[in-house]
């Protein structure tokens, strides 16, 4: 990765999670859920923020984006709730992460858990010389019915493979 | 018989050796051509598809700004040497990866997609797209073989079709060379046995002129010499008919008979004389057209009824000759040709004036040679039975007659013949068995014209 960045540590906060709020964004086109999740080719693909909000804005800000036919929709949520229709969950430090990851588990949604968690979701940013990086687990994933492109995989820093333990 | 030389016709085969030369050499060239273009064509086909391959595996690093991913998708690229140079742009046309084995840097600006051809590399662009918006470029260089490798690779081909080319040259130009020494060895031999040929002929002419010299010199010297013996006895038998007086009579009938017989023998030597060119001449200023006028009731008369006799006399031009021999020998040629047609035909005598620079085919013994310039021609030439080659050659050889025994002396032709060349003339005899037989005397214009 190239992009790192330096400065005072408001500074590196700030753009580490502007970081943080682009990727979530960019991994929705190298994932695909299952087919009973979308019922129209329409139908937004919502990033749910459980707890809150780190990315102060930035991430609301994303919001209409499209890919496809399909635009990006941002919720805040407290609680993970399965009738939300989240795609992709992002739990971060402030919440009580474990209970929205195991209330997330076997769903087909897209788990993402801020760097430095003690749990891990399906995918979950690490800190890595400066740099954002995300560690995906690609067993996990599978479980849930979500397919991950092996183009994301291949720029994860760590992935834990299919059918390991 | 002369042979041209022909050159077209052995510069022929090196001509077709040639264009099959060329024609060999034109297909290796337009193989190699269409070897490369195929060559060209499949390297810029591979070229594309791994920069499609390239831009398709390297969204998600274009999208995360993982330069270090793209750098290696990149290096998996330089295990091929054709490619010289490789990047991945962003939407923004920003270098996120790129590396370059040699030459020029890669372009910074915005590149469109496509194909560019540059003098020694190809380039190519190919749009990075993700769900069909397009987030960054590929851009591949692959290096046009230089022309050296390229030769190289043809060296082979170049090789074979050049040595098949010049081994078909050689060996029609050595065919060329082998047809034209052969033609040559013809024509040496054509001319060899023309001249073998000619030499026959020259040796048969020089035997024939011996021949006659040998039988002129041996019976004109048995002719001279019993010419005076004829004499002396018809000077005895005149003496014995004086001494025997008014008795005379009873032996009149004998003395007689002995003197014409002595008459006969003396006219037969003197048609030996004539043969052998030994008679006495008294040549004199004459026309022949004039002659043959003059004699033209003997001839007739001669000739007698069942003869037409046609003559055509243009020749101008004076001869010199003895006037009396001269009639003597129209008038044999002209019963000759009388005897010859038993049961009738046209006798005809022409005269013209000719030029000769050689002497006439078929001329009687040339003797010392045969002198070009001015002549004027006699010809008498009968609708006869002709005769074959065979007698037409000894016709003039003395005794030779095919007349029944005792009805031709085998004399005539001979004395004819001995006569013209005498005259400083020639002889000439042309006969058809079953068409006629031509007798053509060519005796040499007189300059000064008549004395008085």
């Amino acid at each position: 990765m190239t992009i790192a960045w330096c400065g005072p540590a408001w500074a590196a906060d700030s753009l580490e999670y502007a970081v943080k709020a682009a990727y979530l964004v960019k991994f929705i086109p190298f994932i695909t859920w299952p087919d009973t999740v979308f019922t129209s080719p329409t139908q937004p693909v919502t990033i749910c923020v459980l707890g809150d909000d780190p990315f102060g804005g930035r991430l609301d800000a994303e919001t209409g984006q499209k890919f496809g036919d399909r635009p990006v929709a941002i919720k805040h949520i407290a609680q993970f709730d399965p009738d939300a229709k989240c795609q992709l969950l992002f739990v971060g430090h402030s919440t009580a992460a474990a209970d929205g990851l195991v209330a997330a588990k076997d769903k087909p949604v897209v788990t993402v858990t801020d760097s430095d968690l003690p749990q891990h979701g399906v995918i979950s940013f690490v800190i890595d010389a400066n740099h954002v990086r995300f560690d995906i687990d690609n067993a996990s994933a599978d479980e849930d019915g979500l397919k991950i492109s092996s183009k994301l995989l291949e720029l994860a820093h760590a992935v834990r493979r299919k059918g390991a333990r | 018989m002369i042979l041209e030389p022909r050159k077209e016709s052995w510069s022929l085969p090196v001509a077709a050796a040639l264009v099959a030369a060329a024609i060999l050499l034109l297909a290796g060239v337009l193989m190699a051509f269409y070897e490369e273009q195929l060559y060209s064509a499949q390297q810029l086909k591979d070229v594309r598809g791994q920069a499609q391959i390239l831009a398709a595996s390297v969204t998600a690093a274009i999208v995360f700004d993982d330069s270090g991913a793209v750098q290696e998708h990149l290096d998996a690229l330089k295990v091929n040497p054709e490619l010289v140079g490789a990047g991945v742009y962003d939407k923004s046309g920003r270098l996120i990866a790129s590396f370059v084995r040699a030459g020029a840097p890669l372009p910074r600006d915005r590149l469109a997609a496509g194909v560019t051809y540059a003098s020694g590399h190809v380039d190519v662009v190919e749009p990075v797209l993700q769900d069909g918006a397009g987030i960054g470029i590929v851009f591949l260089r692959a290096t046009t073989e230089p022309a050296e490798r390229r030769l190289a690779r043809y060296a082979g081909l170049i090789l074979l079709v050049t040595m098949g080319a010049l081994v078909i040259l050689v060996l029609s130009l050595s065919q060329a060379a082998l047809t034209g020494r052969a033609r040559q060895l013809s024509m040496v031999n054509v001319r060899l046995q023309q001249e073998m040929e000619e030499r026959r002929k020259t040796e048969e002419a020089l035997r024939q002129s011996s021949k006659m010299e040998a039988v002129g010199q041996l019976s004109g010297g048995i002719a001279h010499d019993f010419n005076n013996l004829i004499m002396i006895v018809k000077g005895n038998l005149r003496l014995l008919r004086k001494r025997l007086g008014p008795d005379a009579v009873r032996a009149d009938n004998y003395i007689t008979s002995a003197d014409e017989a002595l008459d006969r023998a003396a006219a037969l030597t003197q048609r030996i004389l004539a043969f052998s060119r030994r008679q006495p001449l008294s040549p004199a200023p004459v026309r022949l057209s004039d002659l043959v006028a003059g004699m033209a009731e003997l001839i007739r008369h001669s000739v007698g009824e069942k003869v037409v006799i046609a003559t055509r006399l243009e020749a101008q031009w004076w001869t010199r000759c003895d006037i009396n021999q001269m009639e003597n020998v129209i008038l044999n040629l002209a019963i000759n040709a009388r005897d010859a047609m038993p049961n009738g035909g046209t006798l005809s005598v022409e005269t013209s004036d000719v030029t000769l620079a050689l002497p006439p085919p078929e001329t009687e013994d040339l003797g010392s040679g045969f002198v070009r310039g001015d002549y004027i021609a006699l010809v008498v030439r009968d609708t006869g039975e002709g005769m074959p080659d065979d007698v037409r050659r000894r016709a003039v050889d003395p005794f030779f007659t095919t007349k029944p025994l005792g009805k031709g002396t085998g004399l005539g032709l001979s004395m004819t013949f001995g006569f013209v060349r005498q005259s400083n003339g020639y002889l000439t005899i042309a006969s058809t068995p079953g068409e006629g037989t031509a007798v053509t005397l060519h005796m040499p214009r007189f300059q000064e014209g008549p004395v008085g």
